[in-house]
């Protein structure tokens, strides 16, 4: 057999920082995020990130930190040589975005890369040049105190990485989403981010996390979110954290609206997202996701961010103290918040703030229609005019102004200078369709779906019930059959703890039945069947650990939701006064336990609108 | 049509055929009460007719002055309010002119408009069926109103409050030779009630069939008069009852129904015949202690403990509900044999029962705390009722 063993040599330093530039530099947005951080870490207070061609041509990232000394120019760009640690220990407080030292190395090798720079102690700058991994001495030359980053042409020496780079418009609005990142973790540090001369971003300095937030994501968002905050119990156990929470009403389909800071670096983490899930539980459907933007701050100590080059995995000493940290203070902000979501009456403009472009799923397609704005109204008067002006010429349709109706200012009223009356209470109750509930409140016209809110309030008390001690059980005069597959059957066993807790008795009664032998009385006055029940419970075991929480919840759910009012039933007055008494006192009444919402609000606001009042 | 009607009779048939007539359908027929006078010789009368589809009601009122036979077809429900709303007038005119329909009392008339007396759908011609004239397998018996009356009483509660798979809206009912038995259960509970026909053919064909829960109401509101005979009629799909003979008179009122399709649980075997305690009490007094006892139940947490304690002859009933608070009442026994037993139950099941037994001692069995009470008032009637299991 003829040899093909070849022999082992170290790889040449260009080679290796190319193959490390391939864990640190994967796009444009790699290069941003680098870039800026280094520009915070030099205590920048004013960022300025210029893009071209969506940062594959052209990403510059200019600061007025520090900046560097000529004589240090030569090390920045050498792998494994920073400023931000000094010894292993350091490794353990890491108080700098970046620590490796590989980044600016890493970019060098990959692009063409300037840097000019100036310190306070200097008269003048100094720029170098890393051309695909060749350096060039520092030369002279003229700038402010601070640094200018330039990085051009990226991957033009490693055209299989080039390769996979997407769109300008996908990589664009990913380097604007790294820079918009930062910025929101640093409120203080003016951010200007420019997409080929047009300005993408341009945050001022100073901020607020609360206002840095509204003004990189939207200030529309402002009624949309809620403020959440660690309280003093946690600060004691060395975290704490605050954030806004998005409405369950925001709640997108993708989990790419959770903005998580840990000590002002971006980061993803499964135990973070998990609490966030778990604190939206049964507010939102699943398979949407929750908006945040939450900022965790820690000691260095409690936390290790060098796991994953570029540090967007951490790893926590003690992942539990986050996870019950951004837990807790969600739950609290969501519960103390009013969650009905109102109804919006205003149409989205064309390009509005929906979830509609290359992002957006197709559940998402579905949902809204292939066109951005389906709902908008047909404009017969710009068809009826077009078809005019091309047979007679000009002609006025008569009709007023050109949209066909009568400018919507011109016939408004004046706004009333009263307050309005307060609103009486809601003592009076619409059934609408044996399905809707109409009532009142402060802000205006409340719509509850009497199913949905009979089954939230049915599910929290037999949560509360079941916590205590099981479900009361009725015993049969003859058991329940229920039909059931072999597999089902020989899971019962494994059921057994949980039924018991749910009032249920049940054993095989043959090779395809199982016999329930006792229910929980409630659901028989409920008129809920055994056999319904059952069936549905064995079905949905496959998918849950029966011994878990969740299954239990998922059982308790299935029971309000048979036993609850269904859509149709007549109810009495007092019947409806009663579910809207129990809608204050439940929790998370706002939602029923699959997430969809129990009321909605039609606020006096967009009433006035509607009736062209405003 | 022309007739004079006595108000207060009026009324009362009226009320009761408002009962069958249908609320929502497309048919508007069916919200419809035909009335059709009859006149012959010195006799004459007027027949309210209703049926919903389902279930049908005629009833005769005697105490009319028919001026002109004919028929009519009106609203039941502006029937009824006219009716019920003319307080002050001893007697009713009503005459109809085409449709439309004249109500008048001593100060008011009413014109309302009807239908077509031949749009109105046809029912059972009950003479025939109870003469044994409709050429089909009927099987025919004739009862007390009271004792069909007390038969119904002490079952239909006990009927399942809809139909599902684990019950029937509706009560068994079976005739064997003299033997008439009614039964109904929800699935928790059943209630069996006996009687003995005075009459009944020895070849007479046994009757098994099911009577919907709302047919056994309507029954129970033809029995107003006491020890008056009715007439039983079960054919293929339909129950058919008669009040009044014809050496009497005639039919008086007649109802149909439609039969509840479907097989009735086993429930011979559901009653248990190994009970080992035997518990005697008083009707009245452990009515009211239940009662009591069930003042600290809620939705979730409905049972009575009944702590039976032999030796002092004593009951001690609890309820506990979480959140809201606890009771205790105390019953002497008539009598206790047995070990100690301590069992829980829907007070409502008890009550239920102890309402339709006649005899003011009242027996109780039992055998464990996971297996069936019994109650038992003499052979007639026989209650079975499943405990819940309290924590």
């Amino acid at each position: 057999m003829p040899s093909s063993r070849r022999s082992i040599r170290p790889l040449p330093e260009l080679l290796v920082n190319q193959i490390a530039a391939g864990e640190v530099v994967d796009r444009p947005a790699s290069v941003v995020k680098e870039l800026v951080e280094n520009a915070l870490d030099a205590g920048a207070t004013r960022v300025t990130v210029r893009l071209e061609q969506g940062g594959i041509e052209l990403v510059e990232v200019s600061d007025n930190g520090a900046g560097i000394a000529a004589e240090e120019l030569p090390l920045a760009l050498m792998p494994h040589a920073t400023s931000k640690i000094a010894a292993a220990e350091d490794l353990d407080r890491i108080g700098t975005l970046g620590f490796r030292g590989e980044a600016l190395a890493s970019i060098g090798s990959v692009a063409r890369v300037t840097i000019r720079s100036r310190t306070e102690a200097q008269h003048e700058a100094a720029e170098i040049a890393c051309d695909g991994g060749e350096t060039s001495v520092p030369r002279p030359a003229s700038g402010p105190v601070g640094t200018t980053a330039r990085v051009r042409n990226l991957f033009f020496n490693t055209p299989a990485r080039r390769k996979f780079l997407r769109t300008v418009p996908t990589e664009q609005a990913r380097c604007v989403d790294a820079a918009r990142d930062l910025a929101l973790a640093h409120p203080a540090v003016a951010f200007v981010v420019s997409t080929d001369g047009r300005t993408a971003l341009d945050l001022p300095p100073g901020q607020t996390p609360r206002e840095r937030a509204l003004a990189a994501l939207g200030t529309e968002l402002a009624d949309q979110v809620i403020e959440v905050s660690a309280d003093e119990f946690d600060d004691a156990r060395g975290a704490t954290l605050w954030g806004l929470a998005g409405l369950p009403a925001i709640a997108r389909a993708t989990n790419q609206a959770q903005h998580v800071f840990l000590n002002g670096r971006p980061i993803r983490d499964k135990t973070v997202q998990h609490a966030i899930k778990e604190a939206y539980r049964g507010l939102i459907e699943p398979g949407r996701h929750p908006t945040c933007v939450l900022m965790i701050e820690m000691s260095p100590a409690a936390v290790d961010v060098n796991v994953h080059p570029a540090k967007v995995e951490v790893r926590f000493r003690d992942p539990s103290l986050v996870h019950t940290l951004v837990l807790r203070a969600l739950r609290r902000a969501l519960q103390s918040a009013d969650l009905t979501p109102t109804i919006a009456t205003a149409r989205p403009t064309m390009l509005g703030p929906r979830e509609i472009g290359p992002a957006a799923t197709l559940a998402d397609r579905l949902r809204h229609g292939p066109w951005p704005d389906s709902g908008a109204p047909i404009d017969y008067a710009a068809t009826r005019e077009a078809l005019a002006s091309a047979e007679n010429g000009p002609v006025d349709g008569g009709r007023g102004s050109a949209s066909g109706w009568p400018d919507a200012a011109s016939i408004a009223e004046p706004k009333p200078q009263t307050p309005l009356p307060a609103p009486i209470p809601a003592s009076r109750v619409l059934q609408v369709h044996n399905s809707y509930l109409v009532t009142q409140d402060a802000e205006g016209v409340v719509i509850v779906d009497q199913h949905a809110l009979h089954e939230r309030v049915m599910f929290e008390q037999l949560v509360a019930r079941v916590s205590r001690e099981p479900l009361e059980r009725q015993r049969l005069l003859t058991p329940s059959v229920v039909p059931a597959t072999p597999a089902q059957i020989a899971r019962l066993p494994e059921l057994a703890p949980l039924l018991s807790r749910i009032g249920v008795e049940a054993e095989a009664i043959g090779p395809e039945a199982i016999g329930v032998h006792a229910f929980p009385s409630f659901l028989f006055e409920r008129g809920v069947d055994p056999v319904d029940l059952m069936s549905d419970l064995l079905e949905r075991s496959n998918d849950f650990a029966p011994d878990s929480e969740e299954a239990l919840r998922d059982v308790l759910d299935m029971m309000a939701c048979k036993a609850a009012v269904k859509a149709g039933d007549r109810m009495s007055e007092g019947e409806l006064a009663e579910l809207l008494t129990l809608r204050d006192e439940v929790e998370r009444s706002s939602n029923c336990p699959h997430g969809r919402p129990t009321s909605v609000r039609l606020t006096i606001r967009e009433l006035e609108r509607l009736f062209k009042r405003s | 049509m022309k007739v004079i009607c006595d108000r207060a009779a009026l009324l009362a048939a009226v009320n009761m055929a408002s009962g069958v007539v249908a609320t929502r359908t497309p048919r508007p027929q069916l919200t419809c009460i035909k009335l059709t006078a009859r006149k012959s010789g010195k006799s004459a009368d007027l027949t309210l007719t209703a049926t919903d589809g389902e279930a049908a009601l005629r009833l005769t009122v005697a105490q009319v002055d028919v001026q002109e036979p004919g028929e009519a077809v009106i609203p039941a429900d502006k029937l009824r309010q006219i009716v019920s709303a003319e307080e002050g007038d001893p007697t009713l005119t009503i005459e109809t002119e085409d449709d439309a329909c004249h109500i008048r009392g001593q100060d008011a008339r009413f014109k309302v408009f009807g239908f077509k007396p031949s749009e109105f759908p046809s029912i059972p011609d009950f003479e025939k069926i109870f003469a044994g004239k409709d050429g089909g397998k009927t099987a025919i018996f004739t009862h007390t109103s009271d004792g069909l009356s007390t038969m119904i009483g002490r079952t239909l509660f006990a009927t399942a409050r809809e139909n599902s798979r684990y019950a029937v809206n509706g009560a068994l009912l079976k005739r064997e030779g003299k033997k008439l038995e009614m039964v109904a259960t929800d699935g928790r509970r059943l209630a069996l009630a006996r009687q003995t026909l005075a009459q009944s053919d020895k070849d007479a064909a046994p009757i098994t069939c099911i009577v919907p829960a709302r047919t056994l109401g309507l029954m129970q509101r033809l029995m107003d008069e006491p020890e008056v005979p009715v007439r039983v009629a079960v054919t293929d799909s339909q129950i058919l009852v008669a009040v009044g003979t014809p050496e009497d008179g005639g039919i008086r009122a007649a109802l149909s129904s439609n039969l509840v399709e479907g097989a009735f649980p086993p429930y011979e075997e559901v009653i248990p015949r190994d009970q080992d305690k035997k518990v005697v009490f008083d009707r009245d007094v452990l009515s009211s202690a239940v009662r009591r006892a069930a003042l600290l139940t809620n939705e979730e947490s409905r049972g009575v403990r009944m702590k039976f304690k032999g030796s002092e002859r004593q009951l001690e009933l609890s309820s506990r509900a979480p959140e809201m608070g606890e009771a205790e009442v105390n019953v002497e026994l008539s009598s206790y044999e047995g070990a100690d037993l301590e069992i829980g139950f829907n007070p409502t099941f008890i009550v239920d029962a102890l309402k339709v037994v006649s005899d003011p001692n009242v027996v109780m069995e039992l055998k464990a705390h996971n297996k069936p009470g019994v109650v038992k008032s003499g052979n007639d009637f026989v209650y079975v009722v499943m405990p819940v299991n309290l924590q």
